[in-house]
């Protein structure tokens, strides 16, 4: 008897122990600091090395409220899993997050991110797109970190000046051909490389997917069938070689690399690599703002905002390490070291930087007049939507009218 | 642990062996509650939960509770198009699949199972597919069938491969036949290693074929062991997640129901829409096996008493 009631004593007491285990970790207690203390940040696999860099040079001004770097997977979709079991365990484990634009909104409307300030985050120095990307019902839930916009390379070699519109390119079509090459290469594989491209011919022809407030489907227009058009017409015509249609960002920039594209559709990446040293086109290439329907064409925006957790115990640290984040000094080692597009204007002109990276002032172009893609809390819902439809679109399975009817149908279902 | 306690037990029996079958039963009872603790926590109640939340909307904030609205959705709802499609498409290639690892697994362990020089080496290569995790050989299948990859090199054929339905079908059944075939191969080696050679031998002199041998004594000893096999397999690929998705992520109508519910759950934040995709899957997958398992594993048994009987007779 007293054998069994020992073994049921540890029997339960291991069982509380699980309990406990599971249910501990959601504990919270509320900050007695005034918000101000060590905090961490959480951001997407580091692949330029530079982040300790700038998380240093914050840490040695402020060693009471240190930045710990905690970094991620390097696939968007597992950063975003990460934020997400964060949030819903409402544990505070990410103060800061590396926000893809495209997440702000479903972020936000979750009440997962902390409002922040315009005043101080969305100043006149920082892109207008970038502001916008992380607004959301009119309050601003990241400080834009990082931007990115799409650029059309061409051959300088082959083709003198860069075509503006759709017409001009796919004249320019012709030089490839008696080149014994494709014309034009971008992401068109289903995935959100092609939500990006769609968008960026839809949005060229005038057309749109929601309304201003991302609360009505705007998609099923003549400016959006005219956008789709252009890129089914290029897929047919064989000025797309129907192989992109697996093309994602590496296999569409491996194409003109080795020579094989004459236009591509790509974000500044892919300069670094073409203009190496063992580069086959090095000195052969230029880039330019896509082309549109009837003038030059709109980008669609990436980028990173840093957003602040609602359940963040240091909130005031940091809302200024964000802000920090975004000052000049920050921002410079972004681009010199990092090799990525800031968020400041004034950077885009900066002498120094521009003899590093001389298509700044093409991609500040670019950027001024890029479109944030649907920005609705069930983002990933109508991109999908977006990519199937233009998916089958583009491989002539439907009409380009069936499929924007279809896409339509499918982002109004999203959206509930 | 059982033969110490089976040895045990005998030693006890004889003295007083109500008392002690009584004890032991009370002792096995206390042994195996943390394992039946353990596994209600890490399954049973994810299972329930999973169910219970199925029965919950989706959307921001608070989250009604709507019955089997959700399960009405992607039987005959909005979902059911993405439903149905990723179910034809699960069982269409689990069955080819499941048909050609067979044949193909059979015939690998028929060769493996011969003795001959160099069959440690044979064994040992004809695993390493199966010891590529499923990841890796999706990437290396994909390559290959790039348009500029191998495969198009090789067949002197333009096709892309991973652009449009059919082909992309073909390809995600040869890699899973590529990579799982051997699992049935060693299954089924296991089960062939068991006959005894006297049997063949009984035959032989009795004057059989080599076709007839196949047939009258391999096969049908071998089948308990490539049933397992199959029953195996089948699980798995009813369940399939990652080489479709990394191959096409689920375009060109390659979306798997498993794709499906990571797609609802995780990427659309739905977790009641994909708990009640979740729930039906594994419904499909629990009748499906239950089927197999009644109709061809009571056969198998039937079968053997029958023969015993006729062979008394």
């Amino acid at each position: 008897m007293r054998n069994r009631n020992r073994i049921a004593a540890a029997a339960v007491a291991m069982t509380s122990i699980v309990a406990v285990a599971l249910t501990g970790c959601s504990s919270g207690s509320s900050s007695a600091d005034g918000g101000v203390g060590p905090i961490t940040f959480a951001s997407g696999k580091d692949l330029t090395g530079a982040m300790p860099q700038l998380i240093d040079m914050w840490n040695k001004k402020h060693p009471d409220q240190k930045v710990t770097f905690i970094e991620l997977s390097a696939s968007p979709d597992d950063q975003r899993n990460s934020f997400i079991q964060d949030f819903q365990a409402k544990s505070g484990k990410y103060d800061v997050l590396w926000d893809d634009v495209v997440w702000t909104s479903e972020f936000a409307a979750h009440g997962w991110l902390q409002p922040l300030d315009a005043a101080k985050v969305g100043s006149d120095a920082v892109l207008p797109a970038a502001v916008a990307s992380a607004t959301y019902e009119g309050k601003m839930y990241g400080a834009p970190f990082m931007t990115n916009a799409g650029l059309l390379y061409y051959r300088s070699d082959l083709v003198k000046t860069p075509p503006t519109t759709w017409a001009e390119l796919e004249a320019d079509c012709k030089i490839a051909k008696a080149n014994n090459m494709d014309c034009y290469a971008g992401q068109f594989n289903q995935y959100e490389g092609l939500t990006v491209n769609v968008a960026e011919a839809i949005n060229s022809a005038g057309g749109s997917f929601l309304s201003k407030d991302g609360k009505t489907v705007t998609v099923d227009s003549p400016e959006a069938r005219a956008g789709l058009q252009h890129l089914v017409d290029m897929f047919k015509n064989g000025d797309i070689n129907k192989a992109a249609i697996t093309y994602q960002e590496q296999e569409s920039a491996n194409a003109f690399l080795d020579g094989k594209a004459m236009f591509l559709r790509n974000w500044p990446y892919v300069y670094t690599a073409a203009s190496a040293d063992d580069s086959k086109i090095k000195g052969k290439f230029a880039m330019a703002q896509l082309p549109g329907q009837d003038a030059l064409g709109v980008s669609s925006l990436g980028g990173i905002n840093l957003g602040v957790s609602a359940y963040s115990k240091h909130k005031k640290t940091a809302e200024a390490w964000v802000q920090w984040m975004q000052s000049t000094e920050a921002q410079k080692i972004l681009v010199s070291v990092m090799n990525q597009a800031s968020v400041l204007s004034a950077l885009y002109t900066d002498p120094d930087l521009v003899k590093v990276s001389p298509y700044l002032p093409t991609l500040q172009k670019s950027e001024l007049t890029a479109v944030p893609r649907p920005q609705t809390p069930n983002y990933n819902a109508v991109s999908l939507a977006i990519q199937k439809n233009s998916y089958a679109a583009l491989q002539g399975k439907v009409s380009v009218d069936a499929a924007i009817t279809q896409m339509a149908a499918d982002i109004t279902q999203a959206l509930k | 642990m059982t033969v110490t306690i089976d040895r045990a037990a005998k030693a006890r029996r004889p003295r007083r062996p109500a008392e002690a079958r009584e004890s032991d039963g009370r002792l096995a009872f206390w042994l195996v509650i943390p394992s039946i603790v353990v596994l209600g926590l890490v399954i049973l109640y994810p299972v329930i939960a999973s169910i219970v939340r199925s029965m919950f909307g989706d959307g921001i904030g608070e989250s009604p509770f709507v019955g089997l609205q959700n399960y009405a959705n992607a039987l005959w709802g909005l979902g059911a198009a993405d439903f149905w499609g990723a179910t034809g498409f699960t069982y269409f290639v689990a069955a080819v699949t499941i048909v050609l690892e067979t044949l193909i697994g059979l015939a690998m362990a028929l060769v493996m199972n011969r003795a001959f020089k160099g069959r440690g080496i044979l064994r040992a290569s004809v695993l390493v597919p199966w010891a590529i995790p499923t990841a890796v050989a999706a990437v290396l299948w994909k390559w290959a069938f790039d348009p500029a990859g191998i495969i198009n090199a090789l067949t002197g054929s333009t096709i892309v491969w991973t652009g449009s339905e059919i082909p992309s079908t073909i390809a995600i059944i040869v890699a899973d036949t590529w990579k799982t075939a051997p699992f049935i191969a060693l299954l089924i080696l296991a089960g062939l290693q068991v006959i005894p050679d006297e049997v063949y031998e009984a035959a032989k002199i009795d004057g059989a074929g080599a076709w007839q041998r196949f047939l009258r004594i391999t096969l049908p000893l071998v089948r308990p062991a490539l049933l397992v096999a199959v029953l195996f397999r089948m699980l798995d690929a009813l369940r399939m997640y990652d080489l479709p998705w990394i191959f096409t992520h689920g375009s060109n109508g390659t979306t798997t129901l498993s794709i499906l519910v990571v797609q609802s759950t995780l990427s659309q934040l739905k977790p009641g829409y994909g708990g009640a995709l979740a729930t039906l899957t594994f419904v499909f997958i629990f009748v499906t096996a239950y089927f197999f398992v009644r109709v061809l594993g009571v056969n198998a048994v039937e079968s053997v008493g029958g023969e015993r009987k006729e062979r008394k007779r």
